[in-house]
């Protein structure tokens, strides 16, 4: 069978549409079958809170008097970039405060921005006729300035590797603090929950697609960066890193709830950003991804004490596993942590679901689609002549 | 039997006293030791005691008589349930599992009866929820 969206945002606003969580989902497949359960549902939705590195800001300060061409920025001592007109900047939520501390950076500055506090914010610049104020410094808010949204290059990884130490030091990483000798082993993928692992060719996912982003309503802009569609598939899913999304939406309806900093202790700054996308179920094909278990989902273990770009997976480990708490290294039993919150997850997932049967939240129809085939590119020395 | 955590704190001239020795036969605690550090400072010994409350009690006489430092560990870390984001990080750096996740909420729980007060979970916590508990 076939369902539009017209159909589905037709039941949305009526209030009749069925809406199941990609949890509630399996149960559903599994007794009733793709067919039977495809007929019955029209939306599945989705959801991760993670760290989210790549993630910050657009902010529009407004003009001063006199007017000012802002050309370095600080927000509560973390620098912004102003190499944009007058008064527009961006924050980056991994930038680190200018001070010399990596515990504090962009990310606290947009927690604190979301749960309405005052930011100092501080400029310089060169002065020119048009714009002949050198020097700024005062505070801000969200109520005080015109513009603040979030865009983020890349979000809501498609699966991720699990990350290990064989090493005889604890490392500190991106993925939490790596106990010696297989000491812990840690995984970011909300797995069976997470949104581009229940659309694994982004059929429905494309640009323009609305999505719960940290509590407020974004849009999918653009492909992430890093995105790629050349991993390995097990079940119809890749089996490592693969596709990304550039998200943006209105920082000013976002909750701290979904959008909190995090601070990984001697790696640095970053997001943690709270995503959910809805899913169509425009026919059984999209049902088929949908009803992913985390069982089916896999994922490469890492050894983070290579210090290379590439790091070859010691094993594959499903996120059934993982989440049991404790997955076999070399016949040893390793602790696992997730860096994602599942809960938050779930939480997500519920809250879209229960927006869209209010009809608060109604589905849209991607405006163009993400690449069907991406390589992703390392970076090598090379010399002028041999990159042209 | 009751179980009460203790960090008996030491001078170096008190090092060799067979305390926890005494502890086992003189007062028929079972004892387990947790943590114990000896250096130029003297020794810090973390002990769970269990045994009868008059029994712990006549236990942490005998200590302070002779001279060593007592002080119940009642609270050692304290977990911010807001700024909780119930990720799990904690889970897999405890080495004594006071952290585990509650299946039915997906929340992480934090066992504060389990805790040795390693404070290895301190730095291990992106959302800064977990934090040191000034002891009184």
């Amino acid at each position: 069978m076939k369902r539009s969206y017209e159909e589905i945002n037709d039941k949305i606003r009526k209030g009749d549409a069925v809406v199941l969580t990609a949890e509630e989902i399996i149960e559903v497949v599994e007794r009733e079958g793709v067919e039977k359960a495809t007929k019955e549902v029209d939306v599945v939705t989705t959801g991760t809170f993670g760290a989210m590195c790549s993630s910050g800001a657009f902010l529009n300060f407004g003009h001063s008097e006199p007017p000012m061409k802002m050309i370095k920025v600080w927000l509560n001592g973390v620098p912004a970039y102003g190499g944009l007109a007058a008064v527009d900047a961006y924050l980056g939520a991994s930038e680190p405060r200018e001070d010399g501390s990596i515990e504090y950076g962009g990310a606290h500055v947009i927690e604190d921005l979301i749960a309405g506090k005052g930011v100092h914010l501080r400029a310089s610049s060169y002065g020119t006729d048009c714009y002949p104020r050198r020097e700024i410094d005062t505070w801000i808010s969200l109520k005080t300035i015109n513009q603040a949204y979030m865009y983020n290059p890349r979000n809501a990884y498609q699966n991720y590797g699990v990350a290990t130490n064989s090493s005889e030091r604890t490392l500190y990483t991106y993925m939490g603090k790596l106990l010696p000798r297989y000491g812990n082993a840690t995984y970011s993928s909300a797995g069976q929950l997470s949104p581009l692992l229940n659309d694994p060719q982004l059929r429905t996912i494309g640009i323009g697609t609305r999505i719960f982003l940290g509590g407020a309503q974004g849009y999918v802009a653009w492909e992430g960066t890093q995105f790629k569609t050349n991993a390995e598939m097990s079940h119809g899913v890749p089996t490592g890193s693969s596709r990304t999304l550039a998200v943006i939406g209105d920082l000013k309806q976002m909750s701290s709830e979904f959008v909190r900093a995090l601070t990984f202790h001697k790696y640095g700054v970053s997001l943690g950003v709270g995503i959910g996308v809805p899913i169509p179920i425009l026919d059984e094909e999209v049902m088929k991804g949908v009803c992913i278990r985390d069982d089916q989902i896999f994922a490469p273990v890492l050894d983070y004490s290579v210090q290379s770009r590439n790091k070859k997976a010691i094993r594959r480990a499903s996120y059934a596993e993982l989440r049991s708490g404790h997955i076999d290294i070399n016949g040893k039993s390793v602790r696992t942590s997730s860096i994602s919150s599942y809960q938050k997850a779930k939480l997500i997932a519920e809250t879209l679901k229960k927006e869209i049967i209010k009809g608060e939240f109604c589905l849209t129809e991607k405006v163009a689609s993400l690449p069907e085939e991406r390589a992703q590119l390392p970076l090598d020395l090379h010399t002028k002549e041999e990159v042209e | 039997m009751p179980v009460k955590k203790f960090l008996i704190t030491f001078t170096p001239d008190l090092v060799s006293e067979p305390i926890t020795f005494r502890l086992v036969r003189d007062f028929d605690l079972v004892i387990n030791i947790l943590r114990a550090e000896i250096d130029e400072m003297g020794g810090r010994l973390m002990l769970a005691l269990e045994g009868s409350g008059p029994q712990i009690q006549r236990a942490v006489k005998y200590l302070e008589e002779a001279g060593v430092q007592v002080q119940e560990l009642k609270e050692f870390i304290r977990k911010d349930e807001v700024r909780c984001t119930n990720c799990g990080l904690c889970i897999s750096i405890c080495p004594v599992s006071a952290y585990q996740v509650d299946k039915a909420t997906w929340k992480v729980v934090f066992l504060n009866e389990k805790c040795i007060a390693c404070g290895m979970c301190i730095d291990a916590c992106p959302p800064g929820a977990i934090k040191l508990r000034a002891q009184s």
